[in-house]
């Protein structure tokens, strides 16, 4: 078996890139903004680098085996993150994102050589609908995560009186909520997708017996979370702090999916 | 030489700062005049509420150009010399430039980093430009100094942050509300910080302004002044939850606002966050409000705070000002230098090219029967042979601009090589150097309260 050599390289570009990110909350740093622009895009590539050589391994979207599953959600977390920054101005969500996806690209990194491909795996139709567009949703709403996070640190720095110096590096409440909120929407968009698409893939399978565990109980649960949280926002103007914890919880709910996905 | 008089904040006070304004409509006039002023061969007036400075690059003794401006700012504002001389700092060369430099960074503004002053420079020049009183120096000068000015605006904290209570409020619903754009607010009560606050909310996009005062004709009087509208002061109470930032400041002796009234406010409540802004002494709210989810609560302390905190961070960021301030001066010196040299490098070459050209005329009868082609020969060799003869003590020259002795340098090339200083001077893109000058940067202070 090859090595996949691009994927230390994503993790070492995740290291510094984290670091210089950091630098440039901390100090405001011109240069320190230029090197972790640079860094993330030459990390984003390694990383895609990474997902393709394990598409041309074993012949499929890299989306058979919980491993395969973390190295796919670690990059779209990541171009996520870039669009964000990019696109929508929003560069403190470096202190979020891309630790998030350092970390499940590390955990594809040691999963992978302990979880062998699954060639038997369906290749296309409902699972890989399901599969992608879980993949995708889980993504964008680790987006709606960060923005949680940054709108209770802002929070408690508004409460706590901190300095405008402070506050500045961080986005307004006003911004964090609305991305965070659009990233719900359509995050739960595509997890809704995703579970029916995995009762269909289930429902296929005649010879397999349906199974009631976590994998399947939790992103139910966590689909309820965010449910909640969109209707009461849009019925009763439920936003803002609680908003922002309960959008936390689902999200964790979410995560320990694909933990348990991967032990 | 450059050289700058002026007077602000620090060296007049306001009572002669207003006589020695320039109102924009006589700007033109005077410029003209400094223009035509001996010795004057560049001029510039930057005329502000805090400060007058005249600049100017002479081609006299610095000394002579210092007195030639100062007579003329008596003359036009009908000022003794003396006052003049006691209210005017006067700096020269590099110490000008580092000081204009200064100014339009706002580093020497009464508020430190103020925007403001960088407009007003832009608008000075444009003023000189199109009275035609600028020439290549101090158009390079000026040039840089914007360049200069709006890179410490972007590249250090200096502007970053509000530095008045007002501002601050403002900058508070921006890092809650993002945009104030098509946010309500409302004022209770009829205090003048009350109305500064409204003023600076409805400049930054606030849709709307509620006035409250429990004598209704003040509200009115307030909301006329502002340009909001007058509700009754129950009303305005009432209205606390239906409005985005709420700005306290009425002389009550007990709180107008209570934790309870709050929360009453906040139930059902679809608007989002809720900022008050309790500028009240005594307090109009009470402090435990700042508890409830989605409430933010800023006192006067909390607000003059982040104004201390900000004043700091400007400070430090000033540093990090004043030392790109020292590169960008010295980048410009040392193309000044350059400009000072290019006269001598130029007659240098000219003058010997023109002795290689009448030499070869010379010679030219004992060559016997030569054709042009062998003539363009010669004259490519002994082209050649000069360029080959300039290499170092050119090389040389450029050098002084490093080494510090552009003066002494081309002083002693004209005298060796007999260079014609006019002829020179004429060839030049340049303003023609000052021989008489001492080398390197100098600085004449005479009056002034603080010529800093």
């Amino acid at each position: 078996m090859t090595a996949n050599l691009f994927l230390p390289v994503s993790v070492i570009g995740y290291v510094v890139a984290i670091f210089t990110a950091t630098l440039r909350t901390v100090y405001r740093a011109e240069g320190a903004r230029r090197a972790t622009s640079v860094l993330l895009i030459v990390t984003w590539l390694a990383h895609c680098g990474a997902v393709v050589q394990q598409g041309l391994r074993i012949g499929r979207v890299p989306l058979t085996t919980g491993a395969e599953y973390l190295l796919v959600l670690g990059w779209v977390v990541l171009s996520l993150h870039l669009f964000l920054w990019f696109r929508a101005n929003v560069e403190v969500s470096g202190l979020v994102l891309p630790p998030l996806a350092g970390v499940l690209c590390f955990a594809a990194m040691q999963l992978l050589g302990v979880h062998p491909a699954r060639p038997d795996a369906p290749a296309d139709g409902w699972f890989l609908l399901h599969t992608t567009i879980s993949t995708i949703g889980m993504a964008t709403l680790c987006v709606a995560f960060a923005m949680s996070v940054l709108y209770l640190i802002q929070d408690r720095a508004l409460k706590a009186k901190r300095t405008l110096a402070l506050l500045g590096r961080l986005p307004s409440l006003g911004r964090a909520d609305q991305l965070g909120h659009r990233a719900l929407v359509v995050g739960f968009v595509l997890l809704t997708i995703g579970i029916l698409a995995g009762v269909i893939v289930t429902a296929e399978d005649a010879e397999r017996p349906i199974e009631v565990g976590a994998k399947q109980i939790l992103p139910v649960l966590a689909w309820i979370v965010f449910a909640i949280v969109l209707g009461a926002r849009a019925l009763l103007g439920f936003r803002g702090r609680k908003s922002a914890y309960l959008t936390i919880a689902g999200f964790v709910l979410g995560l320990a999916t694909v933990v348990g996905m991967t032990l | 030489m450059l050289i700058l008089v002026g007077s602000n904040h620090r060296s007049a006070p306001i009572e002669v700062r207003e006589r020695m304004s320039f109102p924009i409509e006589r700007l033109p006039e005077a410029l003209t005049r400094l223009r035509a002023i001996d010795g004057v061969a560049e001029g510039m007036i930057l005329s502000t509420c805090n400060r007058v400075e005249v600049l100017a690059w002479v081609v006299i003794e610095p000394a002579s150009g210092i007195d030639s401006i100062q007579r003329f700012l008596a003359e036009v504002h009908r000022l003794s010399l003396p006052e003049i001389d006691r209210y005017t700092y006067q700096l020269v060369g590099t110490d000008a430039a580092r000081h204009l430099f200064a100014v339009a960074c706002g580093l020497d503004s009464m508020i430190l980093g103020e925007p403001q002053i960088l407009g007003q420079v832009k608008q000075a020049y444009r003023a000189a430009a199109e009275q035609g009183t600028l020439g290549p120096t101090l158009d390079r000068l000026l040039q840089t100094c914007l360049q200069t000015a709006k890179r410490v605006r972007t590249e250090t904290g200096i502007a970053r942050h509000a530095v008045s209570v007002a501002f601050a409020a403002v900058e508070l619903g921006r890092q809650i509300f993002g945009e104030l754009a098509g946010r309500e607010a409302l004022v209770l009560g009829a205090g003048k910080m009350g109305d500064l606050v409204a003023r600076h909310l409805a400049a930054h996009g606030v849709r709307s302004v509620a006035f409250a005062s429990r004598t209704y004709t003040n509200a009115v009087l307030h909301a006329e002044r502002v340009g909001g509208r007058a509700v009754p002061w129950e009303e305005g109470v009432a209205k606390v939850g239906q409005v985005d930032v709420v700005v306290s400041c009425t002389g009550a002796a007990h709180q107008v606002l209570s934790k309870a009234d709050v929360v009453r406010a906040m139930r059902g409540r679809k608007r989002g966050p809720l900022l008050l802004i309790d500028i009240a002494v005594p307090r109009d709210i009470d402090p435990r409000v700042n508890e409830i989810d989605d409430v933010y609560l800023y006192d006067i302390d909390g607000l003059q705070n982040l104004v201390a905190s900000n004043l700091e961070e400007r400070r430090n960021a000033a540093e990090e000002a004043k030392r790109l301030v020292v590169r960008e001066v010295q980048a410009f010196e040392r193309w000044r230098l350059s400009q000072e040299i290019t006269p001598v490098i130029v007659a240098l070459r000219e003058g010997l090219l023109a002795l290689g050209q009448h030499e070869i005329e010379r010679f030219r009868g004992r060559f016997g029967e030569i054709d042009a082609k062998q003539l363009q020969v010669v004259e490519e060799l002994t082209r050649a042979v000069i360029q080959k003869i300039l290499h170092r003590p050119l090389r040389h020259l450029h050098g002084a601009v490093e080494r510090g002795d552009v003066a002494e340098c081309t002083a002693l090339y004209r005298q060796i090589f007999a260079l014609s200083e006019t002829a020179a001077s004429d060839r030049a893109s340049g303003a023609p150097p000052d021989e008489a000058a001492p080398p390197g940067p100098n600085r004449v202070i005479r009056g002034g309260r603080d010529g800093s």
